[in-house]
């Protein structure tokens, strides 16, 4: 067909009226940019929900490492059931099929006023809406002792990357009839079940391969989620092996001596072969150094927007975040992070927004055919969030259920870091 | 929400998927989680914290998706 229609005409006469407006017009028509600084499970999720469903907004990832190594699932590879490998994961799908600009540096300083980002190198980025998963710190100096130096020797683990692998190699190495012992944090901490799933795969290892071996896990805490279903797993699994003492009966944690791997409680010193030292946490350093933080040391959001409540303009999203009855997880961090990716894409391009819905689900393994999951809905409840409902698995089910728990999460690993990374 | 758990790209792993099904079918099911006529507790907890609108309005996307499209 070669004749011009009306509408193809009107097009084109457009673009020539575009092309004589060009400077005013492109300055009015520009995308808007979105600068996401931290590309963990939230960073990662909020830059791939943005850049999927509104494409006329800019994103820019900002994170230094290459890749990224999950926490979550990490204590299947401590126990020899999962690889490094299968728990890292690029940015190479999310730059390629979403166009999402990945840099890797360090984004160092934050103005708010002038909405800018500054690099490690010097670079400057302009941003017109500014998100930041900033992941936990470490409260290094709270124990005598525990410093960060110290992390080389008694590794906190709770970090997927290069500490994880230290675990590991000391594990190995450490001789049967050895203890391992594990300093659990006081709360809010990420992931609740952790250090006790932690201590139930080390146990599976230790069963197969170092059976004289024991576990003391000493807690700053004196209960923690799920502990019936992690004590009924211990009796069942590993009788005798693994011993926790709450906060109440050692008095806590004083102080630790890296050159003897000692930890002192209030009235005890135990020397250990391998420690997994948890410190006590709070926002990443970013967060804290932008004042995006309060005494807490969290950093408080809007419910609906995760817009933070100190800075307006900066929407913050994941482990570093305290709202109400949100337990920090990765599973949250995704649900956050698409709440927050439609808030700003409706704030900036005016489409349509969703009543928000938060949810959770925590796969935690207690032995390799046996693990327990827990199902959490959240939703915004005035100035903070709240459970609607919650379920958790219950002591004494059947094998063949936690089995497909098993599978379950295995399925859901899979799923979910594609739904972040893919 | 869903696809923190159930692939967009309709690949089953382990967690069936839920692209391309019945619409109606895929809101009954979705019904029967909630009353636990359907025992899940993961699907009954996310059935219950939904409307029927809402559900209404996932089913149509889930069941307008085409396996192996991986845009969310």
């Amino acid at each position: 067909m070669n004749c011009w229609t009306r509408r193809q005409f009107g097009c084109l006469a457009g673009a020539a009226c575009l092309t004589a407006l060009a400077p005013r017009v492109a300055k009015a028509q520009a995308k808007s940019r979105v600068v996401v600084i931290g590309g963990g499970i939230g960073g990662a999720t909020v830059a791939k929900y943005l850049a999927a469903s509104a494409g006329t907004i800019e994103v820019m990832l900002v994170e230094p490492k290459p890749r990224y190594t999950t926490c979550f699932f990490s204590s299947l590879y401590l126990a020899g059931m999962r690889s490094f490998e299968s728990l890292t994961h690029g940015y190479e799908a999310l730059a390629q099929n979403y166009g999402i600009k990945v840099i890797h540096e360090s984004a160092v300083a934050i103005d708010p006023a002038g909405k800018t980002v500054a690099l490690k190198s010097g670079a400057k980025l302009p941003y017109d809406r500014l998100v930041l998963a900033p992941g936990i710190a470490f409260k290094f100096g709270a124990i005598e002792g525990y410093d960060e130096a110290a992390t080389e020797i008694m590794p906190h683990a709770w970090n997927g990357g290069p500490q994880t692998e230290l675990l590991r190699r000391q594990l190995d190495s450490m001789e049967d009839g050895g203890l391992f012992l594990i300093v659990a944090p006081p709360n809010p901490f990420r992931c609740p079940p952790g250090p006790y799933e932690r201590a139930s795969l080390v146990a599976y290892y230790f069963k197969q391969y170092k059976p004289k071996s024991k576990i003391l896990i000493l807690d700053a805490k004196d209960s923690f989620f799920e502990q019936d279903l992690f004590q009924d797993a211990w009796t069942r699994h590993y009788p005798g092996m693994i011993e926790w003492l709450p906060g109440q009966f050692t008095g806590g944690v004083k102080s630790v001596n890296v050159k003897d791997l000692s930890v002192k409680t209030q009235g005890e010193t135990f020397k250990a072969a391998v420690v997994n030292f948890i410190p006590a946490q709070m926002a990443g350093e970013l967060a804290q150094q932008a004042g995006l933080a309060d005494q807490s040391g969290w950093c408080p959001i809007e419910p609906t927007s995760f817009e933070s409540k100190l800075q307006p303009g900066i929407h913050i999203v994941g482990d570093a975040i305290q709202s109400g009855e949100m337990p920090k997880s990765a599973f949250l961090a995704n649900s956050q992070a698409k709440i927050c990716a439609f808030a700003i894409a409706a704030a900036l391009t005016g489409s349509d927004r969703f009543a928000p819905h938060l949810f959770n689900t925590c796969f935690t393994f207690l032995a390799a055919d046996d693990a327990v999951s827990d199902a959490i809905a959240l939703a915004p409840n005035g100035n903070t969030i709240k459970i609607s409902e919650i379920l958790i698995s219950e002591v004494g089910e059947d094998a063949e259920l936690r089995r497909q728990v098993v599978q379950a999460a295995n399925g859901w690993y899979t799923a979910f870091t594609h739904d972040v990374f893919g | 929400m869903c696809a923190a758990c159930h692939r967009l790209d309709g690949l089953d792993k382990g967690i069936p998927s839920i692209i391309g099904l019945d619409e109606n079918k895929l809101a009954g099911m979705m019904a029967e989680f909630k009353s636990d006529k359907r025992k899940s507790q993961i699907m009954g907890v996310v059935a219950r914290s939904l409307t029927d609108a809402e559900v209404a309005d996932l089913a149509h996307y889930l069941a307008t998706r085409q396996k192996g499209s991986e845009r969310p």
